[in-house]
């Protein structure tokens, strides 16, 4: 089963190589990603009924948790193929790009989801490897415009990322030590299914370095302040379907190492550590992400300065813990997935139109495409925690757990941090859609599929923001029990 | 972890002649001697591996030995001398710290890395020698990173680190799990090969790999 899932992907990405034209190129990627999304559901609904999958001697397994980052890459990554289409077809025929490259572009793409859903399945601490492996690939989609920026922005990605990664590896090792000590030299000794059976027994002083390194390394690819400063200049040089799955998804990939880990050294150091390094790190990211919301000129740049903020909130919903503060920090990370992903995707509507990134030279979005502009100003109200939408629910979780388990100035902090980049995302967005249109702007929405990309995200947020279906609401729960 | 090991005096002479390797790239202005240096240090840790592997018995480190001294003491440095030729680079490195306080500070890094490691009282007395010099590497690999302009030199400033925490994974632990080292072995090598692919784009648009040039994205 697990094995397949990974099967699709990848060779999806061959025949897409392989391909002539770029109906062929378009049909294989859309039809590959149904696929995937497919064999992702059908995972999620096998985990449902056997709780865990172990296959390939041990090396692919799925949990729960497994099943939901797969449920959210395979999502993101459908709606992304999508929305490459209208995206990149438009480059396309305005001859940005040319055959060879959108043939790339394809397969790179589909390598790329197959990293991220091996994050998420690998049954071993070796998900280090892949993590590195997302980094590698994404690196050389960053780069598919030879504009100056955007290889600047890879070097600089390839190259913080790499390190941060590289004290992951140390972290990881640290973690094998005070496994083999316990469980002896096997290769099973770094297996999450037999490290979280002893994980109480390890050394603490030994895991407690572990999970600094690992929160520093991992950190770093989730885009954690203050190790975050590749994160603007990747998420807005990267085409914008990239950066939708950098975004919504990569991050959570990081994430995801971050919470493993997490679990299996508060076991052995015991909640405070874990939770106040988690709380200190998301503070810093909501932070930090402040001004630079504020002030932002690049309007790609503002939706990653808030990806910074968003994963610093999931930071704190882990380290505020209990129940109520990880059903939080889990449910955002869905949420935040699907709305930044819109948000990544009305910012290339936008960008298409305009062809430019900078805030001050956009208005009246609204009026001259009604449909993106109305999903962008939605998708701000809903990015920002407003009411009715998704990620208000997750938030309030969060805040909520953080003043029950007694964290009120971390809580009160947190709150102030979200009103103001509430005012600031506001403010610049509303500059950019009201008002009236810049002249020689036509009128007319982009294509059809960016349209439809845009719509079905909409509805997760909106249905999420209303009610938790049961099935869903089940998974969290038992993402939840895994995870403290 | 038998002591043994990490006390036998070949074991130690390695270690020690890799810190020298490390020194040799920090004392170096011209880019072929660090490249050369990379690969002895490579060698030797191939050495270190073959001698964990020798007095355990362990067959997985002997393929670990091996990979080590094919990929990362020649494919490796070919592809950097290859990356070096083509792109008709100046072959003396740029600095922003100069050689002399380099190699200062390089001593302090390891002297620093040695106190840290003692002061952790779990390791045992004789693997802690092999993982303070892993942490030295990897001090001075970021140091590296930071301290010299061109973009092959940070490129080969990961790689010092790589070979660190390899050192320390040996050392710790007698290696990781097969499966693990292989994949780790794949990252690196791929990882060589897209970072060469970038020298190679920022050398072509940029007209320079000195990364001066990469101060454009703020804000």
């Amino acid at each position: 089963m697990i094995e397949y899932l990974l099967l699709a992907p990848l060779l999806t990405s061959i025949l897409c190589f392989f391909s002539r034209t770029k109906k062929q190129v378009e049909t294989i990627s859309v039809s590959g990603s149904i696929i995937t999304l497919l064999l992702g559901l059908t995972l999620v609904v096998d985990v449902y009924k056997h709780e865990v999958i172990v296959t390939w001697q041990n090396a692919l397994f799925a949990d729960a948790f497994s099943a939901y980052i797969v449920l959210i890459v395979s999502i993101v990554g459908f709606v992304a193929s999508l929305y490459s289409v209208g995206y990149m077809g438009h480059e396309h025929k305005h001859g940005i790009i040319d055959d060879k490259k959108l043939r790339l572009y394809y397969s790179l793409f589909h390598i790329f989801m197959f990293t991220m859903l091996l994050v998420g399945v690998t049954n071993n601490l070796g998900l280090w490897i892949a993590i590195e492996m997302t980094t590698l690939v994404s690196a050389l989609l960053m780069i598919l415009y030879s504009r100056k920026s955007s290889i600047e922005a890879a070097w600089k990605y390839m190259i913080i990322c790499t390190v941060g990664i590289t004290f992951a590896l140390f972290g990881t090792i640290l973690t094998y030590f005070a496994a083999v000590n316990i469980l002896g030299e096997t290769g099973d000794a770094l297996n999450w299914t037999s490290l979280i059976a002893v994980a109480d027994q390890f050394d603490p002083t030994i895991m407690k370095l572990a999970f600094i390194f690992i929160l520093i390394g991992y950190g770093t690819k989730a885009g954690l302040a203050p190790m975050h400063t590749w994160l603007p200049d990747a998420h807005s040089e990267a085409p914008t379907p990239v950066s939708a799955l950098l975004s919504g998804v990569l991050l959570n990939c990081a994430m995801y190492g971050i919470i493993r880990f997490y679990t299996i050294a508060t076991k052995s150091t015991g909640e405070a550590f874990t939770s106040n390094l988690l709380i200190i790190f998301g503070l810093l990211s909501l932070g930090i992400a402040v001004p630079f919301i504020l002030l932002q000129e690049d309007y790609k740049r503002l939706l990653a300065y808030s990806s910074v903020e968003h994963m610093g909130i999931i930071a704190l919903g882990i380290g505020f813990g209990g129940v109520f503060g990880i059903f939080g920090a889990i449910l955002h990370m869905f949420n935040h997935a699907m709305t930044k992903s819109l948000m990544f995707f009305g910012a290339g509507n936008i960008l298409l139109k305009h062809e430019t990134k900078e805030i001050f030279n956009i208005s009246g979005v609204v009026k001259t495409m009604p449909v993106t502009g109305t999903m962008f100003v939605v998708g701000t109200l809903a990015i920002t925690g407003s009411p009715p939408f998704s990620i208000f629910i997750s938030e309030f979780t969060i805040l909520a757990a953080g003043f029950s388990n007694g964290h009120i100035g971390a809580a009160v902090l947190f709150l102030l941090f979200i009103i103001m980049i509430f005012a600031g995302f506001f403010n610049n967005v509303s500059r950019m859609v009201f008002g009236n249109p810049k002249p020689g702007i036509e009128k007319g929405d982009m294509s059809r599929w960016t349209l439809v990309a845009m719509g079905i995200l909409m509805v997760f947020i909106i249905v999420l923001g209303v009610y938790i279906p049961t099935p869903f609401y089940d998974m969290i729960m038992r993402v939840v029990e895994i995870v403290r | 972890m038998e002591e043994v090991i990490f006390g036998s005096n070949i074991m130690q002479l390695f270690i020690a002649l890799i810190l020298v390797s490390t020194f040799m790239i920090l004392g170096s202005t011209r880019l072929y001697s660090c490249v050369r240096a990379f690969g002895i240090q490579s060698f030797l840790l191939a050495c270190v591996a073959t001698v964990v592997g020798i007095s355990t018995g362990k067959i997985d480190l002997y393929i670990v030995a091996l990979l080590t001294l094919i990929i990362k003491a020649a494919v490796i440095p070919y592809i950097f001398i290859y990356i070096i030729r083509e792109i008709k680079v100046k072959r003396e490195i740029d600095l922003y710290v100069g050689i002399s306080p380099s190699l200062i500070i390089g001593g302090i890094l390891v002297v620093i890395s040695y106190y840290l490691i003692r002061s952790i009282s779990v390791i045992t007395e004789l693997s802690s020698f092999a993982l303070s010099a892993s942490m030295s590497l990897v001090s001075i690999g970021l140091f590296i990173m930071i301290s010299r302009k061109k973009a092959i030199m940070q490129m080969l400033g990961i790689l010092i680190m790589e070979n660190g925490l390899f050192l320390g994974a040996i050392s710790l632990t007698n290696g990781m799990p097969l499966l693990v080292e292989l994949g780790i072995f794949f990252d690196v090598l791929i990882g060589v090969l897209i970072m060469g692919i970038l020298i190679f784009r920022i050398n072509k648009t940029f007209e320079t790999i000195d990364t001066d040039m990469l101060k454009n994205l703020i804000g």
